[in-house]
């Protein structure tokens, strides 16, 4: 007996809906986390990192034309 | 975000290793559109095939997607995740020897592409043909690369992972997986090795690859760039955070589903085509997350883009991608893949993702960093202007041309006229409708390549103006003290109320090993329930007890067939249409391809399907027409390949690959010690019939007879009357 006999009869027909529900239930609990939870708020600042000046010793050259 | 009292570090980033990727972006850039220009004339003209074994389609196509993907994208996407990398992680790269190892690795193994692919070297699944040295190279050198990136990580001084990190972080794991599970073959010669899955699990595994490399290394990067010099461009803050981290979660979660979708109609079974198509259109929603993020971060803020080339090139580029991902949804809907599969419609696709969505989110960020990089501003910001709308107008050329091309080619294949009978019977008809779309094409390729020519001109120009020295600013930052907590949330006493603080959630976000580790976990969960099945589940590939293993001889020509790259042209599977069992013959079953390691069904069809030539024309007519396709048919643009008649078959190479493809489970029994004897034997019966048929003499020990025998071969074993009694397994496959 081949291991694909064995999980040819192990009825796993139904498994993919499984982790579809898995799947959307962890879908469900970001969405209530990023809107509902009372962390919601946090990200403000978060958004902002990339535009932070970094301070430094030497003045920087001007930056080129934007 | 940081204790204020701690002392400040002092350190500097390594912009040196930024201006490399940037030199090596432009470069690659360069050659592998250049290489897309010759292959666009080789289907305008066969005459551009130049008549050389080393630059016929077949072997130059692999060369420009490579090229452009691993190259040219691959080289932007370092570019741009070193240097946001260091400054939203506050932190020098976690060691300067890793990351040049890192970039001379990958130009090493860029350059070994570009020579073992002409030569014909290539394990014919697309977007992986290279060998197993340089798989084996480009595994080491992202290794190399992980461990440089999240050492970096662990070093921080910002406690907060910005998203952009969390798409870098998605990509490297995602695609070491990808590339690990789906190159796994057993070598038969220096640069020749054997899948080691066939058939239906070849190809299942091949389009989970090749889907999820557009997924991680075209899409997830780019959009992490996009989240950092998008808002530095715009100045201002993306759109929505909380969009970002939700369809951060639900790419991961659903791209990695959408694979089948290439195989629609195939030997593949129902369910997982169902499955890809599903969560594939699924996908529209996140991948629009991050459209609307993207597009909205310059709400107010839109007159900035009349004066700004940069945000330009970032608005198209985000509008592409927003086409590219509501087109490929509605392409993996069945009945839309039933007439665009193999057309070049999905050509059209993919360049309006790649030359919109990757080329020019690429350009806007090099000319934003360009000035930062050089230390100089950029040399001509109209030069800029121009590079825009000449890309802009050479992309819409080329995809509109591209596009009606497709759906031409679609609609001419499945017309049937008025007595029942297919309009338009003769392969070449549909070819030569086509001519006048692939000369447009040419132009608008050309054209962006103009702009790219600009943009380089453009930058060697700033380059010139750089300072004798480049400053290295050094930076301050506060070391992430790690006993200093997270600002405190409103906690309350309950598990609940704590569960509800979402804590929990806040401290993966701090905690890049757990992050990585559950969208690792994302990855591989979805991966299994997919794959798994197709390999332990029988019923999924019934086995036809005629179909047996190619001759040694016929092995050897299925090794020419892949040297040439014939599958880039040629599809070998009939879907269960009627205009194709008409066209072709009766449609293909999973069990005919259990010995195909690897399978080469191909994706695209400029020259008609081969599942069933055997049989079908005389081994004088391939032999005549290998040589000068056009002396059979004059409208053909298929290239010579008369060098098969000049060259012997490797008769003692033979004997290796049969014992290697005995390791892989095929039943080679009687052929083991005997391969090359059994090999000489059918070449010299062939021979003699091509004499008998009116051809040249001379022909016994020459390529072109291994490839006709296994060109005769092609889907002949279902008619065949099985040895051995069937097996229960044999019965005839409903579809």
């Amino acid at each position: 007996m081949k291991l694909s006999d064995i999980m040819g009869h192990a009825g796993l027909a139904g498994y993919a809906q499984i982790a579809l529900l898995l799947f959307f239930g962890v879908f469900l609990a970001v969405v209530w986390r990023l809107y509902f939870s009372s962390a919601r708020h946090s990200y403000e600042a978060a958004a902002r990192l990339p535009l932070e000046a970094d301070p430094t010793e030497l003045p920087a050259r001007p930056e080129g034309p934007r | 975000m940081t204790a204020a009292a701690a002392p400040l570090d002092r350190f500097s980033y390594d912009d040196d290793i930024v201006r490399k990727f940037l030199w090596a972006t432009i470069l690659w850039g360069v050659v592998g559109m250049l290489v897309g220009l010759v292959i666009a004339l080789q289907l305008a003209n066969p005459a551009f095939n130049l008549g050389l074994e080393y630059t016929s389609f077949g072997r130059l196509r692999p060369l420009h997607t490579n090229a452009v993907i691993f190259a040219f994208a691959g080289n932007a996407f370092f570019c741009g995740c070193y240097y946001s990398s260091q400054r939203l992680l506050k932190a020098r790269m976690f060691s300067d020897g890793l990351s040049r190892f890192h970039f001379w690795g990958w130009q090493a193994i860029i350059v070994a592409a570009a020579i073992t692919l002409p030569l014909g070297y290539t394990q014919a699944k697309e977007y992986a043909e290279l060998e197993w040295p340089m798989d084996i190279a480009i595994a080491v050198v992202w290794v190399a690369f992980g461990i440089n990136f999240f050492g970096t990580i662990a070093r921080r001084r910002e406690r907060h992972l910005y998203v952009a990190l969390w798409f870098y972080i998605a990509s490297i794991v995602t695609v070491a997986i990808l590339h690990i599970f789906n190159n796994l073959s057993l070598p038969a010669a220096p640069f020749k090795s054997y899948s080691i899955y066939a058939g239906v699990q070849d190809a299942f595994m091949q389009w989970w690859y090749g889907h999820n490399a557009v997924a991680f290394f075209l899409t997830t990067p780019f959009l992490g760039l996009m989240y950092y010099f998008l808002p530095k461009a715009a100045d201002r803050p993306v759109f929505s955070y909380r969009l970002s981290i939700l369809h951060f979660w639900s790419l991961v979660f659903m791209y990695i589903w959408a694979g089948p979708h290439h195989l629609h109609y195939t030997a593949l079974p129902e369910w997982a085509s169902t499955l890809g198509m599903l969560f594939s259109v699924m996908l529209w929603m996140p991948s629009w997350g991050g459209m609307v993020n993207g597009l909205l971060t310059l709400r107010g803020a839109w007159q900035k883009v009349v004066d700004d080339p940069i945000l330009k090139f970032f608005v198209v580029g985000i509008t592409a991608y927003g086409m590219s991902t509501f087109e490929g949804p509605m392409l993996s809907i069945k009945t839309v893949s039933a007439l665009a599969h193999y057309t070049d419609w999905i050509i059209a696709h993919v360049h309006t993702a790649a030359l919109g969505w990757n080329g020019f989110l690429t350009f806007g960020m090099i000319y934003w960093l360009a000035p930062r990089l050089f230390q100089a501003p950029l040399y001509s910001r109209k030069a800029a202007e121009t590079h825009f709308w000449i890309a802009t107008f050479g992309l819409l050329l080329y995809v509109v041309a591209i596009y009606a091309a497709g759906v031409t080619q679609g609609l001419m294949w499945r017309a049937f006229d008025t007595t029942g009978r297919l309009q338009y019977p003769d392969f070449v008809e549909t070819v030569a409708k086509l001519l006048p779309m692939y000369w447009t094409r040419v132009i608008g390729g050309g054209l962006y390549i103009v702009g790219l020519l600009v943009m380089v001109w453009n930058l060697v120009m700033t380059w010139k103006r750089r300072p004798a020295t480049y400053d290295v600013p050094v930076v301050l930052a506060a070391p992430l003290a790690r006993h200093v907590p997270e600002p405190v949330l409103p906690v309350g006493t309950s598990v609940w109320a704590r569960f509800t603080a979402a804590r929990w959630h806040r401290n993966w976000e701090g905690l890049p090993l757990v992050f990585t580790v559950m969208t690792t976990v994302a990855v591989v969960v979805a991966s299994l329930f997919e794959i798994l099945p197709t390999f332990l589940i029988r019923s999924n590939v019934p086995t036809i007890a005629s179909v047996t293993p190619y001759t040694p001889l016929e092995l050897a020509g299925r090794d020419i067939y892949i040297r040439e790259g014939c599958f880039n042209c040629h599809s070998q599977m009939i879907r269960p249409f009627r205009h194709e069992t008409e066209r072709y013959g009766e449609y293909s079953k999973p069990g005919e391809f259990v010995y195909d390691h690897p399978f080469l069904w191909g994706s695209r069809r400029i020259g008609p399907d081969l599942a069933r030539q055997g049989g079908k024309y005389p081994d004088l007519w391939h032999v005549r027409h290998m040589e000068k396709p056009q002396s059979i048919n004059p409208k053909s643009i298929m290239p010579p390949y008369a060098h098969l008649l000049r060259h012997d078959i490797d008769f003692d190479g033979i004997e290796t690959r049969v014992g290697v493809m005995a390791m892989l489970g095929v039943p080679y029994g009687a052929s083991i010690g005997k391969a090359a004897e059994q090999a000489r034997a059918q070449a010299r019966a062939i021979a003699a019939g091509v004499v008998a048929q009116g051809g040249p003499a001379g022909l016994e020990t020459k390529e072109i007879l291994a490839l006709t025998a296994y060109l005769q071969r092609l889907g002949t074993d279902i008619r065949k009357v099985p040895t051995q009694t069937a097996s229960a397994g044999a019965r005839p496959e409903e579809h």
